[in-house]
């Protein structure tokens, strides 16, 4: 990429060619290369079903494969006993919370048991359990039995596991999936500490292209094939184009319009959101002004593109590029629904208890009809048990709520013949037919005799299934299989529309096509939709929000409402861009700057006073004689209000 | 006016419309699962057949003898252990090479013959044969020498009628008892009438527990029943749904072995209401279904759900009478076979097919049933519901 490595040029530590992996029938990996750096942060970003898992299995040395070479510190793993000579120098860490954790074991038991099965001596362990440990704020919890830690803990105690051997090469399969923000941003800090202490080279899947960003190469994957590689900003220049953000009323008239000549334009909260491949920033503009000829056109601008822009981009060409027509438009009908405006969910005070734990706490919130709410969250913040008392299947322990007209406490049975579903796991029949299932779920909610068909058409139509609709279920792909999940939940045309983590594991188109149809259904039938998320990226689209943290709703607002007030009480996101990084980080640090933090080659900080600051980071780089490349102002990301909210209301918490 | 009524009668309506949404879904459902049609037509038809060969009778067991007479009389005795029952294995030459055969399993019995065998019953003097019999499986052994004490016996009072010159017309007057019995509802006591009903009803007990059980689990398994509960669905109506379905299943399949293999094959009689007969395993089947259900609200996964199957299933089968008769129980298991719903149904098996018996013989058994019915069914709703809550 004509970039300087971030140590020192040497010959790389990883190197897979034309790697092939089959199971069964199955295409996993079809012809993947990649190349690993001494020393970096290596990402392997895609969706679920990518081919992630597979390839860094092999690398590791534990999955035998049918194609292709896989070459690690120089050695060819092609055999059992090459395999075992390059795991002592590596660690791995398989996909999962804590999967390869003892539960019953306490935090330094499990700790130990992993040092003895890699040989670590007594001082040895002694000295590193108590450095990684204290990186990993796990110390205060060596005797408690792994079971009972949360999910981010457990994910940190699996990463210090992985460590203690201190290998020279680690391999992380999604360690951040479902992990709470601040635990992930501990994880990344150990990760770059590590890098700049001891060199490590690390593999990193991911399933959130947001996190791209922290890596210095990355492949992007998607169905077993690498569909681009190399440093993010390279793979932004690969498929140049410019992004526009704009208002316009009303929102779905522009909506539609644009996505019949832009297929990337999306609906993010009151908000539009345009990438045009191809198009220069000076003329998008215009273009765009001219599809909403008509319609009131505000707040139009030009943006930087995001990683997942480009990736989108890159999918559709392939798609094209295989002669496979982009799916048809969504042809909706237009029918008008009842103008009501009323709350559609109101939560006031629950409390739920599992014996001594307090799994949600006091929360409270309102949703409106037409608008889309996001519960956000870690795993385990208390989104599924919020969602459970509302839909009447838990009763709370405390507090009230009212859904869909009916009190939750007292007309269980009324909600749930009013409301439509879609839960966490896939949780339809595989082995019956698309149209099956619907059929199913209709007789279920009392759609009955000639509306029956009218109905099931109505839904096939709304999600695009059509094409699908004799097929068995277990045939078809998860983007199309939630969609299906949808569609039941929409067979009796509910007015309150629940979803809790609807597109886990789907690939970047397929949860664009998702949010079109709740767009829509928010919009024009004025549904009220409550959804619960891990993606950061994905709870932008919601009109509100409320993070939940430990049980609590800890900030409950519109998302640019959120940023806003994150950068009136925290200050502004800096990304600072310098050579070499790792020095400018150091003398950033070094400065008293507040929480520095490194992404990839850049470097991330809050800045109180972003002009001052800005004048501050040019003289003391310039002194350091660390050239400086650029300093560019970002608006924060929801991540980063989740992370200041968290550790406000701890510090708040200590204070009392 | 009329409009409390009428919505009464349509959310009744509404329910039995879900109850049959779901109950179509059951069936497609198991029409698709190849593997588990095949373990049902291989247990219904198959098993049943193969059940219908397994016979508990002494057939063509071997029997050598060691004869230190070599005399006509020795040999007579000796050819009067006959086919089908025997099977003649020869000669060995010392006692220790039968003890050998019997503990090689090559035997299951050994007829010693004394020297002077015939000497001395021509001289009117008593004689001891020895017998020695492997009675490691009970029941062959049991049957092998009572069949031998009745040979033996026979022989030697033959040999007393001819000394004494009783001939075939005098016998009139010589004082004996004819044994005349009358074997009822399997004259010829056939063990391919006995055993292919016994394993119906044991093949209808797995089905009825494992079915439902299996159903319920994989919803929990793949996580569908989420989707269920928040639906206006009720516990009961999921629970019954199951039931009904694989209810059917196994009536059908009961039908089909009734038809094939228990009168095609075997020509069992079939002599009482086959109405009644599937309307008792109707009941039955509700009945143990409510036990696999149960066994389902405790287990996560299938693996767990087998395993306690088969940890019911085995005392069911042993307390059912299908074995051993109550009477011949120790007097608290002979309680516990009134708690154990196939106990009823084997009576009323029995009863209806092999002896025509109707109503008027059973309603005890029938009463017993549907009362531990109703509450083993009730328990299992219950526990259905609470896990949930």
């Amino acid at each position: 990429m004509g970039q300087p490595p971030l140590v020192d040029p040497a010959p790389p530590l990883v190197r897979v060619r034309d790697f092939v992996k089959r199971y069964r029938q199955q295409m996993a990996v079809d012809g993947a290369s990649l190349e690993i750096a001494p020393g970096e942060i290596y990402g392997l970003i895609g969706p679920d079903g990518a081919g992630k898992s597979s390839l860094m299995k092999a690398i590791a040395g534990v999955l035998a494969y049918e194609g292709g070479a896989v070459q690690v510190f120089g050695q060819d793993i092609d055999s059992e006993a090459a395999a075992e000579r390059v795991k002592v120098r590596l660690g791995f860490m398989p996909q999962g919370l804590g999967l390869n954790l003892y539960p019953e074991l306490s935090v330094e038991e499990n700790v130990n048991f992993f040092a003895e099965l890699r040989d670590v001596g007594p001082e040895l362990l002694a000295q590193r359990k108590q450095k990684l440990l204290a990186m990993t704020r796990l110390d205060k919890f060596r005797a408690r039995p792994m079971k009972q830690l949360s999910g981010g803990m457990k994910q940190k105690l699996g990463l210090v596991c992985t460590l203690i051997h201190e290998p020279e090469l680690i391999i992380l399969d999604e360690p951040t999936t479902g992990v709470d923000p601040v635990s992930r941003r501990d994880f990344w800090l150990i990760l770059t500490q590590l890098l700049r202490e001891r060199g490590v080279t690390a593999l990193v899947s991911t399933a959130y292209l947001d996190e791209a960003a922290r890596f210095h190469h990355l492949s992007l994957m998607l169905a077993g094939k690498v569909l681009a590689q190399g440093a993010p900003e390279a793979i932004l220049g690969q498929v140049p184009g410019a992004l526009l953000e704009l208002r316009a009323e009303p929102q779905v008239e522009a909506l539609n319009r644009l996505l019949a000549e832009f297929p990337q334009t999306e609906a993010v909260g009151p908000k539009l959101r345009v990438f045009m491949p191809g198009a220069s920033p000076q003329t998008a503009p215009g273009e765009v002004q001219a599809r909403l000829d008509g319609l009131r056109v505000t707040d139009l601008r030009s943006v930087t593109p995001e990683l997942e822009d480009a990736f989108i981009a890159l999918l559709h060409q392939r798609r094209q590029a295989g002669g496979e027509t982009a799916e048809p438009l969504p042809d909706w009908p237009a029918n008008q629904a009842p103008q009501d405006e009323g709350v559609a969910i109101a939560a006031r005070e629950l409390c739920r208890d599992f014996g001594q734990f307090r799994a949600v706490d006091q929360v409270s919130f309102q949703v409106r009809q037409g608008e889309i709410f996001g519960l956000l969250g870690a795993n385990g913040a208390g989104k599924t048990t919020v969602i459970k008392m509302l839909t009447g299947i838990m009763p709370p322990t405390g507090g009230e709520g009212s859904v869909a007209g009916a009190d939750m406490r007292r007309a269980g049975q009324a909600i749930k013949e009013r409301i439509g579903y879609v839960s966490q796991a896939f949780s339809l029949y595989q082995d019956l037919t698309v149209q099956e299932n619907l059929r199913l779920f209709a007789r279920i909610y009392g759609v009955r005799g000639d509306r029956l068909a009218e109905a099931i058409a109505r839904v096939v139509v709304l999600a695009g299934l059509a094409a699908q609709a004799e097929q068995l279920v277990s045939r078809l792909p998860m983007g199309i299989r939630q969609r299906l999940a949808l569609a039941c939940a929409l067979v009796h045309g509910p007015r309150v529309l629940f979803l809790d983590e609807p597109t886990s594991g789907v690939d970047p188109i397929g949860r664009r096509r998702f949010w079109d149809i709740l767009i829509h259904l928010a919009r024009v039938e004025r549904v009220a939709v409550l959804i619960t998320t891990h993606y950061m990226s994905e709870a932008e689209h919601c009109d509100h929000l409320a993070l939940m943290h430990a049980g609590r709703v800890i900030a409950d607002d519109s998302p640019a409402a959120l940023k806003t007030a994150l950068e009136q009480e925290a200050g502004q996101v800096l990304e600072i861009a310098a050579e070499p990084p790792l020095a400018a980080l150091e003398a950033l640090e070094q400065a008293g700057f507040s929480d520095p933090a490194l992404f990839g080659r850049r470097i991330h900080l809050l800045a109180r006073d972003p002009a001052r600051d800005q004048a501050r980071i040019r003289d003391l780089l310039a002194e350091r004689g660390v050239r400086l490349l650029e300093i560019t102002p970002l608006t924060p990301s929801l991540e980063d209000v989740f992370v200041h909210r968290i550790l406000e209301r701890e510090r708040q918490e200590k204070a009392a | 006016m009329t409009r409390p009524p009428s919505t009464l009668n349509s959310r009744l309506d509404l329910w039995w419309s879900r109850l049959a949404a779901m109950t179509v879904k059951e069936l497609i459902q198991l029409g698709r699962d190849t593997l588990l049609l095949a373990a049902i037509v291989y247990l219904f038809i198959f098993d049943v057949y193969m059940a219908g060969n397994v016979s508990m009778q002494l057939n063509h067991a071997v029997v050598v003898t060691h004869d230190a007479d070599h005399s006509e009389s020795s040999r007579e005795l000796y050819y009067r252990f006959h086919a089908p029952y025997f099977k003649l294995g020869g000669e060995v030459l010392d006692a220790r090479e039968g003890l050998r055969l019997l503990d090689r399993g090559q035997a299951l019995m050994v007829l010693d013959v004394p020297p002077d065998f015939e000497r001395d019953l021509k001289k009117g003097k008593a004689v001891d044969v020895q017998v020695q019999v492997d009675a490691s499986n009970t029941v062959l052994g049991f049957l092998a020498s009572s069949y031998a004490a009745q040979i033996i016996g026979q022989f030697g009072s033959d040999q007393a009628l001819e000394r004494l010159g009783v001939t075939e017309r005098t016998l009139q007057n010589v004082p004996l008892i004819q044994d005349q019995h009358r074997v009822w509802y399997n004259p010829n006591q056939q063990d391919s009438w006995f055993m292919p009903i016994s394993e119906l009803l044991t093949v209808v007990t797995i089905m009825a527990l494992m079915l439902p059980a299996a159903a319920a689990v994989r919803e929990k398994e793949r996580g569908t029943i989420e989707q269920l509960l928040v639906s206006p669905l009720t516990p009961i109506q999921i629970m019954l749904t199951k039931v009904i379905a694989m209810t059917v299943v196994i009536l059908l399949g009961t039908g089909a072995s009734l038809l094939l293999v228990l009168h095609g094959i075997f020509a069992v009689p079939m002599k009482g209401s086959l109405l009644l007969f599937f309307a008792v395993t109707t009941l039955y089947t509700f009945t143990t279904a409510g036990l696999g259900l149960y066994i389902s609200t405790i287990s996560r996964n299938l693996a767990q759900a087998t395993m306690l199957v088969i940890l019911v299933l085995m005392p069911m089968l042993f307390l059912s009478g299908a074995w051993t008769p109550p009477e011949a129980m120790p007097s608290g298991l002979r309680l516990a076979m009134y708690v154990s719903p196939l106990y009823y149904f084997i009576e009323m098996g029995y009863g209806i097919l092999l002896k025509g018996a109707g109503l008027e013989v059973l309603w005890d058994s029938l009463l017993g049933l549907a009362l531990l019915g109703m509450a083993i069914f009730s328990f299992g709703v219950w526990r259905f519901e609470r896990q949930f809550k």
